[in-house]
């Protein structure tokens, strides 16, 4: 056995350098844009269609629209009911899932690659050919209703939505809950569903990726069968600019009887995906909240205990979503917690992250990223931000010299513009008899008690 | 089939500890998964919660890692890095780009074997806060938090190990002392009570070397006691039994819990195959039937826990719409459950064609390997079972899934938790 020194950490071993996978980029006649990815390490697939169908391009009546149509998308097609389609993809291994989002609607699939030619088809006719029979419809709706009223005795979920409301600007869709609200939900019923379907449910704007032990030919040839004669562009458009709901800072408390815990919610509009600072800002923010060994993890769970465990993040849409800290914290240090919180912020806008924060940042963000890169899945994520977010071709090759590239002065810039701890909306769900008052002596602002749900 | 064998190698140190080396070229990345045989079923009355509390304490530094370090190197090379501790077990684990292994057997042999030079009383009250406001954020203020723990009080009586939780009482962990984290450690983190698995861009023979390095000086301790209370009870409950809560929720749920074999019983795989008939995928009874067809229940979950003392908890879970009658869907459900006589092959050729998907899935990650590798070697000191796990699933019968109905869902082996919203909500 050979004697070491434990005294210090091991040297490194000599670097394996790694590049993103290839991606081969076509469009289709119809415009269609495909890209496919072969990764042959194990026998698998991953398909990932993208429509420009999002919430963010409904009004306030009609939200929630995008996400019950995609839920409601596993009721059935023209060709077999819900529970067939649901036995023919798993009768070969497959799982097929549908979503939306504020940007759009991703339907996926995930099967072992020799299933891929039937697992295909039936995606394709669960977007394609989709029937919404009555009863699927109202039990989409059913289930999205009640979903809204578990979130609203879910002290975290109605922190979260309570603080959206408290970033945004009224009218702007992002204040309010993606899946809508009980009165635009209520008011749906197949028709709505099938003719939002039918109207955006187009290539135009969207993207197709495959990643896996596949054929890129054969590939090809399958797509150019089954989407070949699809045409056109979702109908609805997003059309809006993002406003704050308030230009000062404000402390709502959203009283919960008897809560045993308080959870906090600090933020306020941040900033798009597009924004140049995208680099220099995340670096910022892993310092301040984005990693286990951020400022605020180590001060206000390894140093004060107050929490099981604290982040920020900036959302980055293609328009400006949230920047926004969050944690969980015992009542009786609720108002030490935020006081903590509000410091280490004003600290990072003050002053920006030090040279070795950012150095440590860095390494962190460029190491993780080629860890993230193990699964198909994992792959089909990525190539598809570039499709919904508009982003070079060579954006992931780039990626982890772009990152490494930040600098101290440009990370401390970036928080100074888009962390604002004078415009910060500090919510917090608990027991306002017993935070309430705390909370008041922070000298951080008047404190606005509102009832809970 | 070819894509689910794992090549692996084993190995067992002079001191005990069992290491498993799987090696893998094809991505640039090494995960180290670190699984000791300790969990909650080894805490005594008044300890409970203090496996996971001391899991805590691991993050806490060592001889010569100060507090926080252990983080800051891992996520500073661009790994990550977490743990959990469960009923049987507690694991540890980092996944770095493969030429950062050194740094992780560093880290995790110095806990193992130079941890309590590093603690003080200021450490454990720190994380002794953490934990409480853990379990506070996950159990006490979630509507249904307290499920796992009236669950378990029905499932497994008062003198057996299951009978608590893993998060324990707020009574124990507050209770807790350095004392403790000495004599937990002295006891349980000892290299023969524990599997190293390392997978992924590896030459295995110097990936030993560096394993014998970092932990072969580590002296191996003393057999580990015996579980405390009584392992051994009857296969079923014996009663129906019952808890309901009227509370502040905003769904009625129906939790059944059976009691079933342990995950080392040749029976187990067919609590699985059972299970996976009700709950995996949409095609799945409970889906098709309750969620989809006669709608009264909003969603559904199951699971077999793979248990491995004593007898081991199946659960299924119905939750309710507004207004819904919880007698109704615990109706619903039973009539599923005993439904289950009447299965048909093509429902297991299903299932097992889904797990297979599943289980190639999770095999992308070396991560997940080494998860699975570790424990097929700590549970079953196997660890090509995870080769043969299909296999385990197809030798299931028609006539093993009725027998396995009518002992274990029938009316002497049904723990029902029901939550009814309180009125006027």
């Amino acid at each position: 056995m050979s004697v070491i020194d434990r005294s210090s950490q091991p040297g490194s071993g000599s670097l394996r350098d790694f590049a993103f996978p290839a991606v081969n980029r076509t469009r289709l006649a119809n415009g269609l844009d495909l890209r496919l990815v072969r990764m042959t390490r194990l026998p698998v697939v991953s398909v990932s269609l993208f429509m420009r169908a999002g919430e963010d391009a409904l009004a306030l009546d009609r939200a929630g629209l995008a996400v019950l149509t995609a839920d409601a998308l596993e009721g059935g097609t023209r060709k077999r009911s819900g529970s067939e389609l649901a036995e023919s993809l798993e009768n070969i291994g497959a799982r097929l899932s549908a979503s939306a989002g504020w940007e759009g609607t991703t339907v996926g699939i995930s099967c072992l690659a020799d299933r891929l030619p039937e697992a295909f088809a039936l995606m394709t006719e669960a977007v394609r050919a989709p029937s919404f029979p009555d009863d699927e419809v109202q039990r989409a709706l059913d289930q999205q209703l009640a979903t809204i009223r578990q979130r609203r005795m879910d002290p975290g979920a109605l922190a979260s939505d309570c603080a959206r409301a408290a970033y945004f600007a009224p009218g702007v869709p992002y204040a309010r809950a993606v899946d809508g609200t009980e009165e635009s939900i209520e008011a749906m019923s197949r028709q709505t569903l099938a003719g939002y379907a039918e109207a955006n449910y187009r290539p135009l704007g969207g993207g197709l990726v495959v990643v896996g032990d596949v054929d890129g030919d054969e590939v090809s040839a399958m797509v150019q069968r089954h989407f070949g004669d699809w045409a056109g562009r979702p109908a609805n458009v997003s059309e809006f600019e993002v406003h704050a709901a308030a230009p000062e800072r404000r402390i709502i408390l959203v009283h919960r009887p008897r809560a045993v815990q308080s959870e906090v919610r600090i933020g306020h509009v941040g900033t798009s995906r597009s924004t140049p600072d995208y680099y220099p800002l995340s670096v910022a923010n892993m310092v301040l909240g984005g990693m286990f060994t951020s400022r605020l993890n180590l001060n206000l769970r390894e140093e004060h205990g107050f929490t099981y465990g604290v982040r920020s993040r900036f959302t980055f849409r293609s328009k400006p979503g949230p920047f926004q800290i969050g944690m969980a914290v015992g009542n009786d240090v609720t108002a030490p917690a935020v006081r903590e919180a509000m410091g280490e912020l004003g600290r990072m806008a003050d002053a920006g992250p030090t040279e070795d924060e950012v150095s440590s940042a860095c390494d962190y963000a460029a190491g993780v990223f080629g860890l993230q890169l193990e699964t198909s899945g994992q792959v089909a994520t990525r190539v598809s931000q570039l499709q919904i977010y508009g982003l070079a071709d060579d954006h992931y090759d780039r990626y982890r010299d772009d990152v490494r590239a930040v600098s101290a002065a440009a990370a401390g810039a970036a928080a100074a513009t888009h962390m604002r701890p004078s415009e910060a909306q500090i919510v917090v769900v608990g027991d306002a008899e017993v935070v309430g008052r705390p909370l008041e002596e922070l000298g951080l602002g008047a404190v606005e008690v509102v009832g809970g749900g | 089939m070819s894509f689910l064998s794992i090549d692996f190698e084993r190995h067992r140190l002079d001191n005990g500890l069992k290491v498993v080396l799987a090696p893998d070229p094809s991505v640039p990345v090494v995960a180290t998964n670190l699984w000791y045989g300790v969990g909650s079923r080894n805490e005594p009355v008044g300890k409970t919660g203090f496996a996971h509390l001391f899991e805590h304490m691991m993050f806490q530094g060592s001889a010569h890692v100060p507090k926080n370090r252990h983080f800051e190197l891992i996520e500073r090379v661009g790994g990550t890095l977490n743990a959990t501790t469960w009923f049987d077990r507690t694991n540890y684990f980092e996944t770095v780009p493969s030429h950062e292994l050194d740094l992780c057997l560093w880290l995790e042999s110095d806990r193992m074997g130079w941890m309590l030079p590093a603690m003080d009383q200021e450490k454990l009250d720190n994380q002794r806060d953490v934990v409480m406001n853990e379990k506070r954020q996950r159990y006490d203020n979630q509507p249904y938090g307290d499920w796992s723990e009236r669950l378990q009080r029905l499932v497994f009586p008062e003198d057996h190990p299951y009978h608590h939780t893993v998060i324990g009482s707020m009574e124990d962990i507050e209770a807790a002392t350095l004392d403790d984290v000495a004599s937990f450690f002295e006891t349980f983190y000892i290299p023969n009570n524990a599997v190293l698995t390392v997978a992924g861009d590896i030459d295995p023979s110097e990936a030993l070397a560096s394993i014998e390095a970092y932990f072969g000086e580590i002296p191996a301790g003393a057999e580990v006691p015996a579980i405390p209370g009584r392992t051994r009870l009857d296969p079923v409950i014996g009663a129906t039994v019952r808890d309901t809560v009227v509370t502040d929720v905003p769904l009625p749920r129906v939790i059944l819990g059976f009691r079933i074999p342990p995950y080392s019983a040749d029976a187990f795989a067919t609590a699985e195959i059972a299970r996976a008939l009700l709950g995996m995928g949409r095609a799945s009874r409970f889906y098709r039937r309750l969620v989809r067809e006669q709608q009264v229940a909003k969603s559904v979950v199951t699971y077999a826990y793979p248990l491995m003392t004593g007898a081991s908890m199946m659960l299924v879970w119905g939750t309710g719409y507004p207004g819904s009658d919880p007698a109704a869907l615990e109706l619903a459900m039973l009539r599923e459950l005993e439904g289950l006589v009447d299965a048909r092959q093509d429902e297991i050729d299903r299932a097992i064609t889904l797990t297979e998907t599943d289980l190639v899935r999770a095999l992308e990650r070396v991560a997940d390997r080494a998860d699975l590798l570790s424990m097929f070697d700590l549970y079953f000191d196997d660890p090509g079972r995870l080769n043969r796990e299909l296999d385990r699933l197809r030798s299931v019968s028609l006539a093993d899934v009725r027998a396995f109905v009518d002992q274990y869902f029938g009316v002497d082996n049904r723990a029902v938790l029901t939550y009814v919203p309180e009125s006027g909500r």
